[in-house]
């Protein structure tokens, strides 16, 4: 019993990790219909920053995150004006070819600023074992998964009542229509990449608080996009349960089956899931009237 | 006139002497190539290897040169992509006209760059990928040094099942699923096979996984007590902090480059005071000696950057500088080939073990070390000098 609660908690942290890194690809896409490839990348940078941050200011987690956030919302702001406005109008191939020109440039510039050692990064974050029940966890793997929780309540309460989430969705669900009632659409992008960009600092610090920063952890964008997939790819909320699907499916199959099935295991459900509903768990189907 | 005629046929011969020799040599310079990874989340190593160059060339050239030519280092940036290392070697042979190559980068990357090696009858000296991939089979003008990881966690196996008195023992491995891991499993098995211990869960992960908390509770279910951590850098390190959040009492061989800093400060907060085997010396008199010439020739970056691979690169250019020191004057490729295949016992001033190329596989320094760390002042001390396995 032990074991597979161990094995469910465990799996519950590598979930909220890849929840939360799913939840900044899927409001992109469900704002601007781009796949953000970057995504990974602007994980790895704002935890970079907040790493500098830490260790010039000795910051505790909370006061940390308070200045890290509006840094890394700027910071997508910066790039979306940079990169996406201007190919505004353009196929959508384009856009999604230039967000992989910007992974390989954040990548470079990540690497150039800090260097390629890894670190051990806390984020002011205590660092003893504390016991839930019978279980142990890092305190960091406690606020990951609680991070999870309440940006996966806040994005829902953002999109469901808020006037910019509201204006969010009339994007997502028609982009013309949208336009034609007022609706600043690019004023919606810009705040689409800030809020993903937010997201991505919360992710890749506490990513790098359980799991060390070092200049790989761009390739956990990779890692977490079948959960975007699964939870169906316009789907802020969705995209977080998918996280927590994959990473309790990954841990019970390595724990229990082993050898290498902790890879395909995700995979497997995602191709099942997906067979029965192409849109995703918690996607929107889409119409096309002929 | 019969005079002119003389200096001008004199000069002719000469000048038909200088022509004889091969690329990269002149009168006062020899070009030595170094194909590194110099960007990416890799170049901490190739930096590393680069300042153990730097320093070497500098301390021959000090002391004379190689028979009066300087030795001049030349880098290219492979970005550990075996495709690149094979245009940087390309660059290096055509463009710089390189005479021998010290620095070779990963063991793909020099696999990717054997057939110009083979084509170009190039002295190389592979020092930072003892990979058999490298040496079997053998290729005239390759000379390798280092161990293999087999030897290297049989080894530590070995110290920890002699000396270190565990009780109930249960031995589990975590490794990479790829050539490098099978190596390691390699010394595994032999280890459990000769000393006939009770055996634990094997267990293969992907390179890049970061989360091995489901892999650790597996070995804490099996009562795992003796742990061969295939893990490298973070991933070493990931796995030790689950350990250690599982409070497992473990004993642990690990891979060599656990002994480098950046490895060190990311695991030694999870407590655990693990083995490492590696074929250069980390402590001691002569890593003294060595840090007096690195502060002596290298900035102050640079003395920062180093690390076992900046000892191996050092080790590496000046067994080849003795090669081409020993074919006098007339200094070829083969010549220098040949002289590399008698080297025998070749003094690096206790960096590592003699080096001796005057055998089939032209493999040497497979000699290795065990370490232990302090994971409290982050420091090793050395529990048995070089023994092979």
């Amino acid at each position: 019993m032990d074991f597979f609660l161990l094995l469910v908690a465990t799996g519950l942290v590598s979930g909220a990790a890849y929840g939360l890194i799913a939840m900044g690809f899927a409001l992109i896409f469900k704002s601007t219909g781009v796949v953000n490839f970057a995504q990974g990348e602007l994980v790895m940078l704002t935890a970079y920053i907040s790493f500098s941050l830490y260790t010039t200011f000795d910051l505790s987690f909370f006061p940390l995150m308070l200045v890290t956030i509006p840094i890394s919302m700027l910071i997508g702001l910066v790039l979306e004006r940079l990169f996406i406005r201007p190919m505004l109008g353009e196929p959508i191939f384009a856009i999604v070819m230039v967000t992989v020109g910007l992974a390989v440039i954040l990548r470079g510039v990540t690497i150039m600023i800090w260097g390629p050692d890894p670190f051990n990064f806390n984020a002011g974050i205590p660092t003893e074992v504390v016991y839930v029940g019978s279980v142990p966890f890092y305190p960091a793997q406690l606020y990951l998964i609680g991070a999870l929780a309440v940006m996966t309540f806040a994005g829902w309460a953002f999109l469901r009542f808020s006037r910019m989430g509201i204006a969010m969705r009339a994007v997502a669900a028609n982009e013309t229509a949208a336009l034609l009632v007022g609706i600043s659409v690019s004023r919606i992008h810009a705040v689409a990449w800030m809020l993903s960009a937010a997201i991505a600092s919360v992710a890749g610090v506490l990513f790098a608080a359980n799991f060390k920063l070092a200049p790989d952890l761009w390739f956990q964008g990779l890692k977490s996009f079948p959960a975007v997939i699964l939870g169906g790819l316009d789907s802020v909320i969705g995209s977080a349960a998918a996280g927590l699907i994959i990473g309790l499916i990954e841990n019970l199959f390595q724990g229990y089956v082993g050898q290498g099935l902790r890879e395909i295991s995700g995979f497997i459900v995602i191709v099942i899931v997906l067979m029965v509903r192409p849109y995703g768990l918690f996607g929107s189907k889409d119409i096309e009237r002929v | 006139m019969k005079k002119t005629l003389f200096a001008l046929a004199a000069a002719l011969l000469a000048s038909t002497a200088a022509y004889a020799q091969d690329p990269g040599v002149s009168d006062t310079e020899i070009k030595i190539g170094d194909v590194n990874i110099m960007t990416g989340p890799a170049s901490f190593i190739g930096k590393a290897v680069s300042v153990g160059s730097k320093i070497a060339a500098a301390e021959i050239n000090e002391a004379g040169g190689v028979n009066g030519r300087k030795i001049t280092v030349v880098t290219e940036d492979d970005g550990y992509v075996p495709a690149r290392s094979f245009q940087a070697l390309t660059k290096l042979i055509e463009v710089d006209g390189i005479f021998a190559l010290n620095g070779t980068s990963g063991t793909a990357n020099v696999l990717a760059m054997m057939p110009l090696i083979e084509e170009n009858n190039l002295p190389t000296v592979v020092t930072t990928a003892p990979n058999e991939l490298v040496y079997n089979p053998v290729r005239p003008s390759v000379f390798t040094v280092g161990a293999s990881y087999s030897d290297a966690f049989y080894g530590q196996l070995k110290y920890i099942h002699e000396n270190m008195k565990v009780e109930n023992p249960v031995y589990g491995l975590i490794r990479q699923d790829d050539d490098f891991g099978a190596s390691i499993e390699h010394g595994y098995d032999r280890a459990i096979k000769e000393f006939g211990v009770k055996e634990g869960p094997r267990i293969r992960f992907k390179k890049g996984t970061a989360n091995y908390a489901a892999e650790m509770a597996q070995m804490k279910q099996a009562g795992v007590n003796v742990l061969a951590n295939g893990g490298i850098i973070a991933g070493a390190a990931n796995i030790l902090g689950e350990a250690r959040k599982l409070d497992m009492d473990l004993q642990i061989a690990s891979v060599w480059s656990e002994d480098m800093p950046p490895s060190v400060n990311l695991s030694a907060p999870a407590g655990y005071d693990y083995l490492v085997a590696d074929y250069v010396a980390l402590d001691g008199p002569a890593i003294d000696a060595f840090m007096e010439k690195a502060r002596k020739y290298a900035s102050e970056d640079e003395v920062a950057a180093i690390n076992r691979y900046t000892y191996l690169t050092y080790v590496g250019l000046h067994a080849l500088a003795e090669g081409m020191k020993r074919c006098g004057k007339e200094l070829t490729r083969a010549c220098t080939i040949e002289q590399l295949r008698g080297l025998k016992d070749f003094d690096t001033q206790g960096v590592s073990a003699p080096i001796s190329f005057d055998n089939e596989k032209q493999l040497s320094g497979t000699a290795l070390k065990i370490y232990q760390l302090n994971s409290k002042d982050k420091t090793f001390k050395t529990l048995q000098d070089f023994t092979q396995y």
